[in-house]
């Protein structure tokens, strides 16, 4: 690896890229606002505080006003408490699941990996808004029931690439060596096909975790996300469309707000370092 | 038509606009006066809209419109029985006709009938007009009249007018152009019944609706449900006036921005039902005109009477004093409201009851009832939805004012997909959203009759249904307005409903449309606008 | 060795109609499930019990609904996908014209943005760490970031309304010319190329970064190999399993995921045929739509599957 030039800090080991510490510290950001919200809202997210609506930047509202003239800067920061907790919660169950069973069906292979693949084939090919609409109609909307949704919606799709990226590795040698000295499918998951199928599923679920924060946006627009007064940062983009014709910081921030954090996200996870995140090689 | 709008706009008025505009006078110098007059800016701009379509003298024939609608699905339909939104009443109104219909000022006009006449207002005689053929060819007769009516009867059918078509018992055809209607018990409202959009005349033994077989001033070229309809000009019309449009195509774009949007790059000619939150990225773009009515649509709050919390004495009084109707009418729908006071009846309605005043926003007063009620300190959940037209953002605004003094209110809102069948009537505490219905009696019997089929309140008054049944049958105007009168009283007093306005509805034009006026049925002319609009070259 | 890949296939074949029985069993009960039925969603507000009753006799409702699935099943085995609840019209009808609109659009949303993404990807990996990496790695994940109907409003805003380049509605019904195609085509296939490319590009470029990684590549380095031929012939057939997958996900996302962007430009595609079928219970057309997504699918990760198998002779 040390052939490929230009990575000269490669040499100090622990080294956080810089940029990567970037990643981290906007993601930690948002996380704090996640959790501290309900203390540093100028206003309460649900009440009218401007008579007019789509308000500009003022000293009064920092990020102006929505479509009804409420305080925009107290939505985004309530906001961040579901696209944050929702998404990241969503996220790591389904790549959890979906990683663990890939590599688990390609290293038993035979009949648990054709009916696990079939079965997870049948579930992607459900468009995954309507997915929604239905569960949530039979169960109702709760934090808990969007979590599982998302979770189960993208599941599958960390369960193939998963499945790709291990069944190469599994034909390889060392593979073929650890089994023939009698190790477990366990023993070979973790220690043999984990470490190096890393980088790729850490780059899956990057963007696997944009997918999340966009569909629970695409539900709440269908009305089965987050309950009023309270919005995810893409209901508030949704539901503030209105104002792009005239600039109005209420569709602009939250969009931006949205772009940082899953930038955030995927530079922090493209530049851990390199002891995290290819331990092969 | 000044009944609509703002009550001292005069005739006269009206022609010194058109006067000023003939003179040259620019846009924004007319609403400039027109605001020193002390009209709203927004009506200002439909009145000039409609002035500066009369002073473009007589119409042009020839060319094609592209309209936009709000909603469409597959389960649009050419069968007026079954017609249920907008995108359905556009087509309904272009390939088929009525026996009457409501002119902008609200009154009866015949259509294919040449006359409805009744003496005791149970049995009513309809005149037939002479030499209406339908698009197949076929001479229009009583016996398609009757067919036509008689439909709605049918559960098979699946009719959204059964509840009013209900009171027809008996039909007979002395001869070919008279049909003669029984009603169960006298309404001197029929020819209003029906010229309400479901009552269409179609062809006799029409079953199937693949294509429109009407006597209306389009030819169904293309039926798409979901997709888009074309109309192409009947050649063999029977009126003399109209249609001017070659053709026209109908299609929905449910996204508001994208419906604006479509209309501001010359896409579509016209666009229904403009969000308030546009109107100002509209207004500022040469060569578009907006066209403004407040016809009684709203979208009210509904507390049931027969369970808990609605059934406790002071709860509903309280909670109707926790409405900001200013608020909602200022914020939430950026002033394109009226102020409404609990009751159905539009002040452009004839009928309507100006001393049935609004209750005041009072948290006082509601603190002081809901303590009665014994509900302070309680979670009441309510129900809202986007199915129901901006009750999301009223549930809101209720949600802050009850924090306020010290009642939780859990807003839920549900999926549009089914809420009319799973919430509505059905949940304690829910919105509804009821579109305009020309006369008292038709909101009075559809929504507060002791057995009225869609009583959102469970309101229940014996001294009410007898008042509607007299009312009914009253051919004399003055006693039926009195009547009417303590009915709205009483239904904003008892009822378990809070209707804190009545939401206008906006559409927007291209400039070179003409010939568009509001009408008491709804946006878009009534839905009927294909047959009455011209294109400008 | 190459005789593997028929019987696969056949194989395949016959999981692929097995799934599409256990979708559209899955999906009559997820129907079934959710309240409500057609009679009510026709009448609305009208929905008064008797009046439902009338009109679920009449459409034949009141059978029991595994009788009117199996009768569905039965049809479409005679190749009879049935009639629509709502409209009574045949669903063959239905589907026919809008599934050749979402065919056309995916197809050239594809053309352009699959040969893209791969290429931008791959330089990406091959120039890894570069101000280029970085710009395209945040770039990619910063376009699929905004959300498809912001996207959309806006490019409408700027081309259609300021501009007055391009139409704001996508009217296939107009285009005759090549020219014309371009004008409709090109806002929507944007669009959807943002959302979609991202995806792909990441994974290439994570597979062929993973790939060059590996004690071949870096041996052929040693012997002194060109770094194009080294990326080309050892690094991409290690990585194709997972590209051509990430592709694979990617496209089925233009067959049932498109909504937003037919609704916005009034292009009318399944998607938003599906969600109609859904909000009014329209079982057939439910039915039929999913075995369309289904069968799209399932064709997209078989030819998936079978090149990454082709790729990597180890799997064979």
């Amino acid at each position: 690896m040390d052939a490929v030039p230009a990575r000269p800090r490669l040499r100090l080991g622990y080294a956080f890229d810089p940029i990567g510490v970037l990643g981290l510290a906007v993601v930690l950001a948002w996380g704090l606002v996640a959790v501290c919200a309900p203390l540093i809202t100028p206003y309460p997210v649900g009440e009218i505080v401007d008579l007019d609506y789509f308000g500009p930047i003022t000293g009064q509202f920092w990020l102006g006003t929505d479509y009804l003239g409420r305080d925009m800067l107290s939505r985004i920061l309530m906001g961040a408490r579901y696209t944050v907790g929702i998404s990241l919660a969503a996220v790591s169950l389904a790549c959890l699941t979906g990683v663990a069973l890939g590599m688990a069906a390609a290293v038993v292979g035979g009949w648990f990996d054709a009916v696990l693949s079939r079965f997870l084939d049948a579930l992607n090919s459900i468009p995954g808004k309507l997915f929604g609409l239905v569960v949530v109609a039979g169960v109702g909307s709760s934090i808990p029931v969007l979590i599982v949704t998302l979770a189960v919606i993208y599941t599958p799709g960390a369960y193939r690439f998963a499945r790709a990226l291990a069944v190469n590795v599994n034909t390889m040698d060392f593979v073929t060596v650890a089994r023939v000295r009698g190790e477990g499918t366990a023993y070979i998951v973790r220690h043999e096909i984990l470490p190096n199928i890393v980088g790729p599923v850490l780059a899956d679920l990057g963007l696997r975790f944009v997918f999340v924060v966009l569909l629970l946006s695409g539900l709440s627009f269908l009305g089965i996300g987050v309950q009023p007064p309270n919005a995810d940062w893409g209901a508030l983009v949704r539901e503030n469309i209105g104002g792009l014709p005239f600039g109005a910081p209420a569709v602009i921030v939250p969009s931006l707000a949205i772009a940082s954090l899953t930038i955030g996200v995927n530079l922090l996870i493209d530049n851990l370092p390199r002891r995290i995140r290819d331990r092969s090689a | 038509m000044s009944a609509h709008f703002a009550t001292n706009w005069s005739h006269r008025d009206d022609a010194r606009v058109e006067e000023a505009i003939r003179r040259g006078a620019s846009r924004r110098e007319l609403l400039r006066g027109l605001m020193l007059g002390g009209v709203a800016a927004s009506v200002g701009t439909a009145i000039l809209g409609r002035a500066g379509a009369a002073a473009a003298a007589a119409p042009r024939t020839g060319g094609s419109l592209r309209a936009a609608g709000w909603s469409s699905s597959t389960a649009d339909t050419l069968d007026p029985a079954k017609a249920s939104l907008s995108t359905d009443y556009v087509r309904c109104c272009s390939f088929y006709n009525r026996l009457t219909f409501l002119d902008a000022g609200g009154n009866i006009q015949m259509e294919l009938a040449e006359s409805i006449e009744s003496g005791d207002a149970k049995v009513w005689v309809v005149k037939l007009r002479k030499g209406v053929t339908f698009h197949s060819g076929k001479t229009l007769t009583a016996a398609d009249v009757v067919y036509s009516l008689k439909r709605h009867l049918d559960p098979a059918v699946g009719s959204k007018a059964n509840a009013l078509a209900r009171q027809m018992t008996g039909f007979a055809t002395p001869d070919d152009r008279t049909v003669e209607i029984t009603l169960a018990s006298p309404n001197a409202d029929l020819p209003t019944i029906l010229a309400t959009h479901h009552f269409m005349i179609l062809a006799e033994g029409t079953t199937t609706f693949a294509k429109a077989n009407g006597t209306g001033a389009f030819t169904c070229e293309v039926f798409e449900p979901g997709v888009r309809s074309v109309g192409l000009r009947n050649r063999n019309y029977w009126k003399t006036d109209g249609p001017y449009l070659d053709s026209f195509e109908f299609f929905a774009i449910p996204d508001d921005p994208a419906r604006v949007n479509a209309l501001l790059s010359g896409d579509v000619q016209l666009a229904a039902a403009i969000n308030p939150r546009s109107i100002r990225l509209v207004e500022s773009q040469p060569g578009v005109v907006l066209s403004k009515s407040t016809s009684g649509n709203y979208t009210d709050f509904n507390m049931r009477l027969d369970v808990a919390p609605g059934d406790k004495p002071g709860f509903v009084e309280g909670m109707k004093h926790l409405l900001n109707r200013q608020q909602i009418q200022k914020s939430a729908l950026r002033g394109l409201a009226e102020i409404a006071n609990d009751q159905p009846v539009p002040p452009s309605n004839r009928y309507h009851n100006p001393d049935v005043k609004p209750r005041a926003y009072d948290p006082e007063k509601a603190k002081f009832l809901l303590g009665k009620a014994g509900v302070l300190g309680q979670t009441i959940p309510i129900v809202a939805s986007d199915a129901a037209g901006s009750s999301i953002d009223m549930a809101t605004l209720l949600q802050q004012a009850a924090a306020g003094i010290g009642l939780k209110l859990d807003v839920q809102r549900v999926p549009s997909d089914g809420y009319w069948s799973n919430y509505w009537l059905k949940a304690p505490i829910c919105f509804g959203n009821v579109n305009p219905r020309p006369t008292p009696d038709i909101l009075f019997s559809l929504f507060y009759a002791s057995e009225a089929p869609w009583n959102e309140t469970r309101f229940k008054s014996e001294k009410f249904d007898r008042l509607l049944v007299e009312a009914r049958g009253l051919l004399d105007d003055a006693k039926r307005k009195a009547i009417y009168g303590d009915m709205q009283a009483m239904i904003a007093d008892e009822a378990g409903t809070a209707i804190p306005v009545y939401i206008s509805n906006v559409d927007a034009h291209s400039a070179k449309l003409k010939g568009l006026q509001p009408n008491p049925l709804g946006g878009m002319m009534g839905y009927a606008f294909a047959e009455h609009v011209w294109l400008e070259a | 060795m190459k005789s593997q890949i028929p019987s696969l296939v056949l194989g395949r074949i016959l999981v692929a109609l097995l799934t599409l029985l256990v979708v559209s069993f899955t999906i009559f009960c997820a129907t079934e499930l959710l309240p409500g039925d057609v009679a009510e969603v026709l009448l609305g507000q009208a929905a008064t019990p008797e009046a439902v009753a009338g009109l679920r006799r009449a459409m034949h409702l009141d059978e029991p609904a595994l009788l009117r699935f199996l009768r569905w099943l039965g049809g479409l085995l005679t190749g009879d996908l049935g009639t629509s609840y709502a409209n009574h019209l045949p669903v063959a009808q239905l589907i026919g014209g809008r599934l050749v609109n979402t065919l056309k659009l995916a197809a050239v949303t594809a053309l352009i943005s699959v040969p893209v993404a791969l290429a931008t990807g791959i330089a990406a990996a091959v120039l890894r760490g570069s101000l280029f990496d970085r710009i395209v790695t945040a770039l990619a994940i910063g376009v699929v970031s905004v959300p498809e109907f912001m996207v959309a409003t806006s490019a409408v805003l700027l081309f259609a309304v300021y501009l007055k380049w391009l139409p704001a509605l996508s009217f296939t019904s107009e285009v005759q010319s090549v020219w014309q195609l371009l004008r409709v085509f090109i806002m929507p296939v944007i669009t959807l190329s943002f959302v979609i490319s991202a995806q792909m590009i990441r994974m290439t470029r994570a597979a062929v970064i993973e790939a060059l990684s590996k004690p071949y590549a870096e041996m052929a380095l040693l012997k002194g190999a060109s770094r194009l031929r080294i990326v080309l012939r050892h690094a991409l057939p290690n990585a194709v399993g997972p590209i051509v997958n990430a592709v694979a996900l990617s496209l089925s996302y233009l067959l049932g995921g498109v909504i937003i962007v037919e609704t916005i430009f009034n292009y009318p595609g399944i998607a938003k045929l599906m969600v109609d079928a859904v909000s009014t219970r329209d079982l057939p057309l439910i039915q039929t739509c999913a075995m369309v997504f289904c069968l799209g699918y399932l064709a997209l990760i078989t030819t998936a599957d079978i090149l990454a198998i082709l790729a990597n002779p180890r799997l064979r």
